[in-house]
């Protein structure tokens, strides 16, 4: 069943002729872990933003569970590159905060809090400070967060892209272990192709000027990998090398069209 | 091999070339070298005297001074204890304080938060903040007389620029992404002010009473100007008028001392407020 769908969507800025985003459409459910992958300027932050409901659109539908996106709502979580915590609440605190927010019973928060903390592997870090956190850390209570509200999907903005390259994989890891036991829908938008590769059940590619979709493929090594492939064999795969190369040369032909037109 | 390992003559290492002579590292604390720094004014200025530049009308010694404070603190001068002028004053300061805090906070949250309230007050208060706070004391006289208001007001307007504009600054510097991340998470309008922009806008606010404080006691002796009969401004000027420089040299130590201490207690309530200020996010 899919839980956000999306019918050519358009996002025009005002004051620019080029629409940010160009007849974009998508649906994404329960089970998917959907990537957008594209270089900065094809309009993947605006689609994040607009099924964030931060953003409106400017022609077509965004809807969730049948219903219009209008605003922000708790049903669409959001993780951002810069996780967004608040530095004057421990991690427990940052995780309730939602929760609090939401009125949810003290003893329910304590609990709920506990279980998505342990999920992202933070399980005895509760009481220490965000500030005192390195930077996957910081993510993965932004995450344990996103979980512990109610969301039902989660919205990831670049969620890895400023950490190390061995904490990115790592981090990619743990979001494919936290989806598949949260059964939740997730979106993320990423300018890395293998992250994309590794992570999408189903990946489409936005191209620049305007942002549109140049491609959609469903690639299969998250799942391979929760199956219990590791991970470096699954991208030294000569089969993700191929992909991973077909995709790069696609956005780069991409690029140059548009520096044509 | 290298080039460099074949023309090296083992025989000719560069000789250790005289070492130009580093000062002798000293360690001390900072606040030995503070330290360091007041006894060597002060020191000077019991030299000035002893002997014999300046005469003690002028400059009276520092164990004049300091004999002079003790003295304040039992006989007192002009009717009070030195004890009550400071009490006086820092009545004053406290009320002024309170008061633009309890103005200037909501004041500026608002304008922080709505461009209209900003568009329609800024040109006010860009007015009224570089005025010269003697300036506009004749003003305040005869507007609201020359009792007890009027001092708190004088002091308290001088206060409230630094406050106001510091929680304006905190909440616009209120980090979007915190406030989208919380509108996700189901926060109302109402909570996002509550649990993130004003948590958000602490640090600015608190270094905004700092400075705050410090025009607070600039504007202190203007303020006891005013038909005051108690206070450490008052003090310090009717001593003047007497040519009691003793006098007038001690309220200013205390003056010093005392702003110090609120300086220093108020950079504490900051680390413990909001430690994480100054750290990464």
């Amino acid at each position: 069943m899919s839980l956000l769908q999306v019918d050519r969507l358009s996002v025009r800025y005002p004051g620019q002729a080029m629409p940010a985003l160009h007849q974009v459409s998508l649906t994404l459910g329960k089970q998917d872990l959907l990537v957008a992958l594209g270089p900065s300027g094809c309009g993947k932050s605006t689609l994040l933003g607009v099924l964030a409901g931060f953003i409106k659109p400017t022609a077509g539908d965004v809807l969730f569970g049948g219903q219009p996106v209008k605003a922000p709502g708790v049903e669409r979580a959001v993780v951002f590159q810069n996780d967004g915590l608040l530095p004057w609440l421990n991690v427990a605190d940052n995780v309730a905060f939602g929760l609090k927010l939401q009125g949810v019973p003290r003893a329910a928060r304590e609990r709920l809090v506990a279980e998505n903390l342990q999920l992202v592997g933070l399980a005895d870090a509760g009481q220490r400070q965000v500030w005192e956190l390195s930077g996957g850390m910081r993510q993965r209570v932004g995450i344990a967060r996103a979980l512990a509200s109610r969301s039902q999907v989660l919205l990831m903005d670049e969620p890895f892209g400023a950490l190390d390259a061995f904490t990115r994989e790592q981090m990619q890891q743990l979001l494919l272990q936290v989806w598949r036991q949260s059964e939740r829908g997730v979106f993320l938008i990423t300018h890395d192709i293998e992250e994309a590769l590794f992570l999408a059940t189903e990946l489409i590619v936005l191209s620049p000027g305007p942002g549109r979709i140049i491609e959609r493929i469903r690639p299969v090594f998250g799942q391979r990998h929760l199956a219990g492939e590791p991970v470096r064999a699954i991208k030294s795969d000569p089969e993700f090398i191929e992909l991973r190369e077909t995709l790069l040369a696609q956005l780069v032909r991409a690029r140059q069209e548009e520096a044509v037109a | 091999m290298s080039v460099q390992e074949q023309t090296w003559d083992g025989d000719e290492l560069p000789a250790d070339k005289p070492r130009r002579r580093s000062l002798p590292s000293v360690t001390l604390k900072p606040a030995h070298w503070a330290l360091i720094s007041v006894a060597s004014v002060v020191a000077l200025w019991w030299l000035v005297g002893a002997a014999g530049w300046v005469p003690a009308l002028f400059l009276p010694p520092p164990q004049d001074v300091a004999r002079k404070l003790l003295t304040l603190t039992t006989s007192g001068y002009m009717d009070a204890t030195l004890q009550q002028h400071l009490l006086a004053s820092l009545q004053r300061m406290a009320l002024a304080l309170a008061a633009a805090v309890v103005i200037g906070v909501p004041l500026g949250v608002i304008i922080g938060v709505y461009p209209l309230a900003r568009h329609l007050l800024d040109p006010l208060i860009e007015f009224y903040r570089p005025l010269p706070p003697l300036a506009y004391l004749p003003l305040i006289v005869i507007w609201c007389g020359i009792g007890e208001g009027s001092k708190v007001l004088l002091i308290l307007l001088a206060i409230l620029a630094p406050v106001l504009l510091a929680t304006v600054h905190g909440v616009a510097s209120v980090s979007p992404l915190r406030q989208q991340v919380a509108l996700t998470l189901g926060a109302s309008r109402r909570q996002l002010l509550w649990h993130v922009i004003l948590p958000g806008a602490l640090p600015d606010i608190l270094t905004g009473i700092r400075i705050g404080l410090g025009a607070g006691w600039s504007t202190l002796v203007a303020a006891e100007l005013v038909a005051a009969t108690r206070g450490l401004g008052f003090m310090i000027q009717s001593a003047a008028q007497f040519l009691a420089t003793d006098v007038v040299l001690a309220g200013i130590i205390v003056i010093a001392l005392v702003a110090f201490a609120m300086e220093l207690a108020l950079r504490a309530l900051q680390r413990r407020l909001t430690p994480w200020h100054g750290k990464a996010h």
